[in-house]
């Protein structure tokens, strides 16, 4: 192997450009966690990075992301539950704090006038739409807000600026959210990228085939083309790619399960009524995030968003999504909306963990290190995870907590009796959200029956005992290929809560070389 | 003494009755098992159970409910996954 502390460089392809042989840290993935570790190496000159990615990231979850900068704004009733949960929320917690540093770097590389803070502030409405779940985890971001002594007011919502929606389905509380804006996810990319290639990075447009090595290391990557990079070290950060490009050199049953969480949302230029000036949004919902609108500078606003767990990753769009989106944001949003002309139809993947916690951490082979999983906050968590994954590289102390090693058993947050409860919930808040309808008689209990009825089913099916998510159930349980994924992967590693917790994290040996 | 090992199909046919839990009479071979209480959830433990026993691994383009609609069509499956088995541990050997 090659001295991966120099950089070189071959003459390419039939595109013209130059490709390097090799480089100290070889990255797979261009969206924003991929971006933020190569700026953060580059600050620390730890050498020649590459970055691989195709430039059109489709597929990915970056690029179509509604960059959010809020953690409050995300709290849930099952966000500080338990320690492991708390852990993961703080992760948001401490990102938002790394966020005015990162944009005051690229603010010089920003590729328009367009600041890329679109919005400091957010608020949080709770209408009757969304069923109970809404109720109560507006009433768990006020109790996370005051724990964590963040500021709040609650507001009449019609003061909040744009925000228009159709009588039936108008706002019955509002919080304010001063210090939980957003950014422009496009813009901010572009201007990393732009730094970046100022500062040496080197970019490849292209994807990696398969990471290259023995049973105990990884010396390259290996281009679709054939093209090999060797590395000094490997960073998988390629989001839902990521778990099947590490199979290419470490293909174990007890690798987390990597899921595509396909979402959708859209980007649209006003063409009437009062703009929207701040992060407006519903409190998490039913297996998603919640209904939000995130204003983009220039006359655009983003309206997110739609998830669903899925067995082939593509950047398709769901009819049922498109008019979900549409129609919901019309009636809770700004009626206004109906005008809009859609300038971009976002559609991605959020890498879903089994257990839904990020991972982060060296592999047993050395030299490969994996950060993914982040679900739906990657982006805001970039910059922090950025600094830990670069110290580690660097052999340094992490700054998160160790939970989020990627050869770890699944977390345990919740009883198999709790997920249960959790996917009537969600299921009865999906069921009201998208305006399902049953016959008069029938009432919201035995809806809820009918539910609990299909999770106690599917865990019985599936034989596992390990309590899942309610957004991983109504994946195994609706889907053959899902099933099969998260039964095997919970045999291999015991699949009940009591080897979950009495885990000793299973932290990847390997390390730098 | 000669051991004799249960046909692929009669294999199927006790892990269809143990899934359903049907006593008594017996659903035909080709009969379509959602008259005998097939949903899609039963369908995901069968599929489990017929992995685990036959110790096979279904392909892809074969997890769907299609598969799963009779006895014959399951013993189809099966079969060709054996088939497909056999012929890359064959392949593999030669390399």
């Amino acid at each position: 192997m090659s001295d991966p502390t120099t950089k070189s460089t071959e003459p390419a392809s039939a595109a013209g450009a130059e490709r390097p042989t090799s480089a100290s840290v070889v990255i797979i993935g261009n969206g924003a966690l991929g971006l933020f570790l190569a700026d953060e190496l580059i600050e620390r000159q730890v050498g020649s990075v590459v970055v691989v990615g195709p430039s059109h990231r489709d597929t990915g979850a970056s690029h179509v992301a509604g960059a959010m900068l809020g953690c409050f704004g995300e709290t849930t009733t099952e966000s500080l539950r338990t320690e492991a949960a708390r852990t993961r929320f703080e992760l948001g917690v401490t990102a938002h704090d790394k966020w005015p540093a990162a944009l005051r770097r690229l603010k010089e590389f920003a590729p328009s006038d367009r600041p890329l803070q679109t919005t400091t502030e957010s608020h949080i409405i709770l209408n009757s739409v969304g069923a109970e779940l809404d109720t109560v985890n507006f009433a768990a971001m006020i109790d996370a807000l005051d724990q964590y002594e963040k500021p709040w007011t609650e507001i009449d919502p019609n003061d909040i600026p744009g925000y228009r929606p159709r009588t039936e389905s108008r706002a019955l509380r509002a919080v304010h959210l001063p210090e939980e804006g957003a950014v422009d996810a496009r813009g901010v990319l572009a201007a990393l990228e732009r730094r970046l290639r100022q500062r040496g990075a080197i970019f490849v447009d292209q994807t990696v085939r398969k990471l290259v090595g023995s049973d105990e290391e990884v010396t390259a990557v290996e281009l679709d083309d054939g093209h090999r990079i060797e590395a000094g070290n490997v960073v998988v950060a390629a989001g839902v790619h990521s778990e099947s490009l590490v199979r290419t050199v470490f293909d174990e049953p007890e690798l987390m399960p990597i899921f595509p969480g396909l979402g959708f949302a859209m980007i649209a230029k006003r063409t009437a009524g009062e703009p929207f000036t701040s992060v407006v949004r519903t409190p998490n919902r039913g297996f998603a995030c919640g209904l939000h609108v995130v204003p983009q500078g220039g006359g655009l606003e983003y309206y997110g968003a739609t998830n669903r767990l899925v067995h082939t990753i593509s950047s398709v769009t769901w009819m049922a999504d498109v008019r979900y989106l549409a129609q919901y944001s019309m009636h809770q949003l700004d009626e206004a909306v109906a005008t809009h002309e859609v300038v971009n139809w976002c559609s991605g993947n959020r890498p879903v963990t089994l257990d839904g916690f990020p991972v982060i951490g060296w592999m047993p082979l050395s030299g490969l290190y994996l950060m993914t999983g982040t679900y739906r906050d990657g982006f805001h968590c970039a910059p922090l995870l950025a600094e830990h994954v670069a110290n580690e590289l660097q052999g340094k102390s992490g700054i998160i907590d160790p939970i989020f090693q990627p050869m770890r058993k699944p977390v345990a947050t919740r009883t198999v009796e709790g997920s249960i409860d959790e996917y009537v919930d969600h299921s009865l808040a999906a069921w009201f959200e998208t305006g399902a309808q049953a016959a008069p008689q029938m009432t919201t209990s035995q809806i809820a029956d009918y539910y609990r009825n299909m999770a106690v089913q599917a865990y019985e099916q599936l034989g596992a005992d390990y309590a899942l998510g309610p957004d991983i159930l109504l994946y195994a349980q609706g889907n053959l290929h899902g099933a099969r994924r998260v039964a095997r992967y919970l045999r291999t590693v015991g699949g009940d809560g009591e080897a979950a917790r009495s885990a000793e994290v299973g932290t990847g040996t390997g390390g730098t070389r | 003494m000669t051991v004799v090992q249960p046909s692929v199909a009669d294999t199927v046919r006790r892990l269809v009755i143990t899934q359903l839990d049907i006593t008594g009479p017996e659903p035909r071979p080709d009969e379509d098992l959602r008259r005998w209480g097939m949903t899609s959830l039963t369908c995901l433990g069968l599929m489990l159970s017929i992995e685990d026993t036959f110790e096979i691994e279904l392909p892809e383009d074969a997890l769907r409910q299609a598969t799963f609609r009779s006895i014959d069509s399951i013993s189809a499956a099966v079969e060709s996954s054996r088939e497909q088995a056999t012929r890359i541990a064959g392949e593999q050997r030669k390399r």
